[in-house]
């Protein structure tokens, strides 16, 4: 369940404010969403809202049963843990962990054991293709197997939700299509991704496009069903 | 266990870092280890000493301290009083003397005299002490000498000794080795000694009790009965001592406490440098579902971490400086003047823990507390 309801938020800047969101009201259905828009539209602050980084100005949050806009940083940063996975467009990784520790890190922030740990983060890396990288440091590592350590670390809790933020943003289209691929394959049944880019083409590979422009929500589209 | 993963992966990636920040700990922490020591090495210099201390008071001028030697402020009717007191009150043998200290900085030109009366020798101060070479005795008109002075001014018997300009004498005795005070002293006749003084007054009388006397009683009824005297027991005077080395220690801690403070600061800036390049990192631990205390915890388990190797350096470098030291004093004055207790040891340790806590504690705070939105950054 991934739900905003009149979500808006105001920016103060001495006697400016600035409202980079405002009356957000959608429910998201399972599967792939993408938000498209000019920069400076909200789309990351819209992001930064579902996902919890953030309080709204106004409005509610509801993610996996839990309303964010209600608790506070810890308990938030817990529900995202148990609830969400997240890509952003660049500097995803620790750069001192390799990618193998990576992916385990939020198995370990959950206290699954190190063993266990171990074999399930090594299973990821072999799903996005790159266990043969898993003792690799990130700046060892090509822009695009970056991003697919970053998937396969927001998918080691199998999350209900995933959030990217132009996960595709700094890669060629061919590096750029294989990660959106990762990302696809995994919005299948009850799991959502929320994406969010401002290359149309991409867009287009979801089953649904919401439009924002001056941090408001004025276009649903749903390419699949036309 | 992870912590302790993440910990060493941050450290070892800014290894140069950690380094200097590790040595500048442990430097601080061995300079007070070393300052300290002196404390601790003296106060079982002064309980060893005490403990081979023949006589059980010492009588002096009031206001004589214990470290400096006596002034020669006792007049004989002094004696004649203590002696006539002396049945009453249980005291076996009264040893009047004179101390003469000539010399500087050099402990080979450094020259301890002590006065012995006829029918006193070392052993009165000293129960142990045996003669190695020529006798125990100096009277009529000779010197007995320590194993060190012997060994570092090379007096070897028959050797003139000069104890002023009209005054020589040879060496008659030397001392076996004690490994204590008696090592650097030089025993010589009383009236010899007064005679180079140019008095007849004495510095001290050490006084010898029955075995059933009772100290403490003895030194009060001495100091009651006869005015402008100070009587110590042995004990007291180590208690004294003891109050004296506290203070000393306070010093010395005060002193080393600079280098601390730096040492302190040193990690704090380390740390707090190493949270303001990571920012993002922890922006994105955040994102993935760190809660605050995760990277509180973190930032201040590196302070520690650094606060301990460090510590654990510095001790032992300082127990290191510590031995060398003590090679260069036994060497010079025949006493091991340094030690690293354990307690030392072990309080060096938590000063330096605390060290690394105080000076964590603020950057951990901060990293733990920048909100995820910022420390992600503008994407
Ligand atoms: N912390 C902030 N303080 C003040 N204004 C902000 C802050 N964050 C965002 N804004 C403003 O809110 C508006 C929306 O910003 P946002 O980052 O959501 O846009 P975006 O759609 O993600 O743009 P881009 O495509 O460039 O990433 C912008 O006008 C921005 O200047
Ligand atoms: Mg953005």
């Amino acid at each position: 369940m991934l739900r905003a309801e009149n979500l808006t938020k105001r920016y103060r800047q001495g006697s400016v404010t600035v409202t980079a969101l405002e009356g957000f009201s959608y429910e998201f259905p399972p599967g792939p969403t993408a938000v498209v828009g000019p920069s400076g539209s909200g789309k990351t602050t819209l992001l930064n809202l579902l996902a919890g980084f953030d309080l709204p100005t106004e409005g509610a949050v509801e993610l996996g049963g839990a309303r964010l806009d209600r608790l506070g940083e810890d308990e938030r940063a817990g529900v995202r843990l148990e609830q969400a996975g997240f890509v952003f467009q660049s500097w995803n990784l620790l750069p001192t962990l390799t990618a193998l520790e990576n992916v385990a890190f939020p198995l370990l922030l959950a206290g699954v054991r190190p063993a266990e740990r171990r074999d399930r983060a090594l299973a990821l890396l072999d799903q996005v293709g790159l266990a043969d990288r898993a003792h690799h440091r990130p700046n060892q590592l090509s822009g695009g197997e970056q991003q697919r350590v970053a998937i396969a670390r927001a998918l080691a809790l199998e999350p209900a939700v995933l959030f990217a933020d132009e996960p595709t943003g700094n890669l060629d289209s061919a590096a750029g299509h294989r990660v959106l691929d990762l990302l696809l394959e995994h919005a299948v049944g009850e799991r959502r991704l929320v994406l969010v880019t401002h290359d149309l083409e991409i867009a287009a590979r979801a089953e649904r496009v919401l439009h924002l422009r001056d941090g408001r929500l004025v276009k649903i589209e749903e390419p699949a069903a036309v | 266990m992870e912590l302790v993963l993440l910990v060493g992966r941050n450290l070892t990636a800014r290894f140069t870092r950690s380094l200097f920040t590790w040595l500048g700990i442990a430097v601080a922490t061995a300079s007070m280890v070393l300052f300290l020591s002196f404390g601790e090495g003296l106060r079982q210099a002064l309980v060893s000493e005490m403990g081979n201390f023949g006589p059980q008071i010492r009588v002096v001028a009031e206001g004589t301290d214990v470290f400096s030697p006596p002034q020669p402020e006792l007049p004989p009717e002094m004696l004649e009083q203590i002696r006539a007191m002396a049945p009453e009150l249980g005291i076996r043998k009264i040893i009047p003397s004179v101390m003469l200290v000539r010399g500087g900085f050099d402990p080979a030109t450094s020259f301890f005299f002590h006065g012995l009366p006829e029918g006193a020798d070392p052993r009165d101060f000293y129960p142990p002490a045996k003669a190695a070479a020529g006798r125990l005795d100096p009277h009529p008109d000779g010197a007995v000498v320590g194993a060190k002075k012997a060994e570092l001014s090379k007096l070897t018997l028959g050797k003139p000794l000069r104890l002023s300009r009209e005054v020589t004498v040879p060496v008659v005795g030397i001392l076996e080795p004690a490994s204590g005070l008696v090592d650097s002293l030089i025993f010589v006749p009383l009236k010899t000694l007064q005679q180079v003084l140019g008095t007849k007054n004495y510095g001290v009388f050490m006084i010898l009790l029955d075995p059933d006397a009772k100290v403490e009683e003895v030194a009060q009824k001495l100091e009651a009965a006869i005015p402008g005297i100070d009587a110590q027991s042995t004990n007291e005077a180590l208690k004294f001592a003891e109050r004296s080395l506290r203070i000393g220690d306070l010093i010395r801690f005060g002193i080393s406490l600079v280098a601390l403070v730096v040492g302190g600061l040193l990690v704090a800036n380390t740390v707090m440098m190493s949270v303001y390049e990571r920012t993002r990192e922890f922006g994105v631990m955040r994102a993935i579902g760190a809660r605050r205390r995760f990277i509180f915890g973190l930032v201040l388990s590196e302070a520690l971490f650094l606060a301990l190797a460090g510590g654990l350096a510095g001790v032992l470098a300082g127990v290191l400086g510590s031995a060398a030291i003590n090679a260069y004093t036994r060497e010079a004055v025949g006493l091991a003047l340094s030690a690293v207790t354990p307690r030392l040891a072990l309080f060096s340790m938590a000063v330096a823990l605390v060290l690394g806590l105080v000076a964590g504690l603020l950057p951990a705070r901060g990293a733990s507390r920048i909100p995820v939105t910022e420390a992600l950054g503008r994407i």
